[in-house]
């Protein structure tokens, strides 16, 4: 494993580094100092200046500016650049891997995938330039040609979280960049540096194929200069955003008053139904995946497990073993061994004790877990024991989400149907999943009346999503989707024409207008 | 005084990190998801239904716990 000076030079980052790039350019800003510190050990890792109100007026002038050029710009011509990114990624995967892990504490091996997440969306973003069709469609009128087309849409604002520091950026970019689109991005105060070291990796491309500067930009400022006037700014016309419900919705009303249009990833609180007919052998292994992966700190973490009252006390005795051999194993996120690392924050650590408290005096009962682990290497506090606890749905913290690895396991009875009730009686709507290998139940769950989820999984737990599916959820989890599928769309702006090629002037729905 | 209903959550967090546990006491989250709240202490409290007068105390309180701190 690299050590920490060791990923720092590679990446070219310094002790100090500047915030504020337009693609290949930086900028000296003169805001704030942010210091990154390492969720492993507490110990400073780099600092990352600030931009300004004013910075942020040059960076949005610069990216209008630069649109009128890269619209124009044919889209597998776009697409080219995403292709070399992901080249350029491929070469620094392991390196940056180690900085997700470094800067936001989740193992190794997840560092690694979300790089991969990167490359990814950067493969299927090359292809989909290619395909960012319309429809030909037939017109009521004589020699009249009816189509709709896609046109590039403008500037896209991306604010993204700690828990997936750059891959979210990617899922947003590759598409946008290939879709003609420039892009704004906004890090999180926690993880400025794997930001920094993204736009460090990519400014050879840029450079080779002198891509205008103001196409990629990316700011590390506050809310107080880069919040509410970034949300209100007519001059950006997509906003995504992900990160928690309220975030969003304080986005969802500034982004609306303007009529702009929004792309929102806010929270889950993602459940997995286990009927009697479910395989443990599959369900327990994916759903303990689901519960402790990234220390319970990602959107798609299970938060709740449904389970049918017959196959009850068997599950809970399985997964609470599982959570034993787990627990041997929280530690170093960079050490190949761990399964666990640290939470992000000790207010994260906080929340995670809190929603212990709160259950057991809502009336639900800890099976497991729910300490600040102890042991050599774990000293500042950040690790703990994940929980398992009995609840009912109706706590109100079972309603909530806590961003760590803190799962209410939840009794149900008689149909399948009694268990998607519950797994939709929440405000949230992001992911769920099914065990079963019963035909019926997993037809149901998938069915109309089934899971209201914006993602709803058979035999697979509810994290870790693919790139080629649109990713997001419903209700208070925003409605927005990214990465696959026909999520490009959203990066694009719709437009239906007409084309007369007669010498007659016929008006649709047969109207008559003799001048 | 250092602490007024103007300064964003995110720099009450950042300069005066006791005021997550406070604030959580009166039903104010000031972290969700692992990020800070967008927004001015002000607002936080407007959203959890406290008076004008609510609002001045809180402030006070903080301060109290600032000079307490420091």
């Amino acid at each position: 494993m690299m050590t920490k000076q060791e990923i720092l030079d590679k990446l070219g980052l310094s002790d100090v580094n500047m915030g504020l790039t337009t693609g290949t350019e930086w900028f000296d800003t003169k805001g704030k100092t942010t210091t990154s510190y390492s969720p492993i050990d507490g110990k400073e890792i780099a600092s990352v200046k600030n931009g300004t109100l004013e910075d942020y007026e040059m960076v949005i002038n610069k990216a209008r500016e630069a649109f009128k050029t890269w619209r124009m710009v044919p889209a597998p011509v776009r697409a080219e650049v995403v292709r070399q990114i992901g080249l350029a990624l491929r070469e620094y995967k392991e390196p940056l891997g180690a900085l997700v892990t470094l800067e936001m504490g989740k193992i190794y091996q997840e560092g690694l995938g979300e790089v991969q997440e990167m490359i990814d969306i950067c493969d299927f973003a090359v292809g989909q330039a290619r395909l960012m069709n319309g429809f030909n469609l037939q017109s009521e009128r004589p020699m009249h040609r009816l189509t709709e087309q896609y046109q590039p849409l403008g500037v896209v604002g991306i604010v993204t979280s700690y828990n997936f520091p750059v891959a979210v950026w990617a899922w947003n970019s590759a598409l946008a960049i290939a879709a003609g689109d420039v892009v704004i991005w906004k890090p999180s105060s926690k993880t400025p540096l794997t930001a920094i070291a993204t736009m460090n990796i990519i400014q050879n491309v840029l450079k080779d194929n002198n891509v205008p500067e103001g196409v990629f930009n990316m700011m590390v400022a506050k809310s107080s200069v880069m919040g509410d006037n970034f949300l209100g700014d007519k001059r950006v016309d997509l906003l995504s955003l992900t990160g928690s419900t309220a975030v969003g919705k304080r986005a969802a009303q500034i982004v609306g008053k303007r009529l702009g249009k929004t792309l929102l990833e806010l929270g889950g609180n993602n459940a997995v139904i286990v009927t009697p007919n479910a395989d443990l052998k599959l369900a327990i292994p994916s759903t303990v995946f689901g519960t402790v992966g990234t220390a319970g700190q990602r959107c798609t973490t299970t938060r709740r497990i449904i389970i049918h009252e017959d196959i009850y006390d068997n599950f809970v005795e399985k997964f609470v073993n599982a959570y034993k051999s787990v627990e041997k194993k929280i530690g170093n996120p960079l050490d190949s061994n761990t399964l666990v690392g640290p939470l992000i924050d000790k207010y994260s650590v906080e929340l995670f004790q809190e929603a212990v408290t709160k259950v057991t005096e809502e009336g639900g009962k800890v099976l497991f877990g729910g300490d600040i682990a102890k042991g050599q290497g774990l000293e500042n506090g950040l690790y703990v024991v994940p929980a398992i606890a009995e609840a009912q749905n109706h706590f109100q913290i079972v309603q909530e989400e806590t961003f760590a690895p803190i799962v209410y396991l939840i009794k149900y009875s008689g149909s399948v149907e009694n268990a998607i009730a519950i797994n939709n009686d929440v405000p949230q709507g992001l992911s769920s999943a099914i065990f079963t290998k019963d035909l019926l139940e997993a037809e149901t769950f998938l069915s109309g009346m089934g899971s209201d989820c914006g993602i709803a999984n058979v035999n697979a737990g509810t994290s870790g999503a693919e790139i080629g599916g649109a990713f997001g959820g419903e209700k208070e989890t925003g409605g927005g989707r990214e990465s696959g599928s026909d999520a490009w769309k959203v990066y694009m702006r719709r437009q239906t024409s007409t084309i007369n090629y007669s010498t007659d002037l016929p008006l649709a729905q047969g109207i008559e207008f003799n001048l | 005084m250092k602490i007024t209903k103007d300064i964003t959550i995110e720099d009450l967090i950042e300069e005066y990190p006791f005021s997550v546990k406070y604030l959580s006491t009166k039903g104010i989250r000031c972290i969700v998801c692992g990020e800070p709240i967008w927004g001015t202490l002000e607002e936080a409290c407007i959203e959890k239904n406290f008076t004008e007068e609510d609002i001045i105390q809180a402030v006070k309180e903080l301060n109290e716990l600032n000079k307490q701190n420091n």
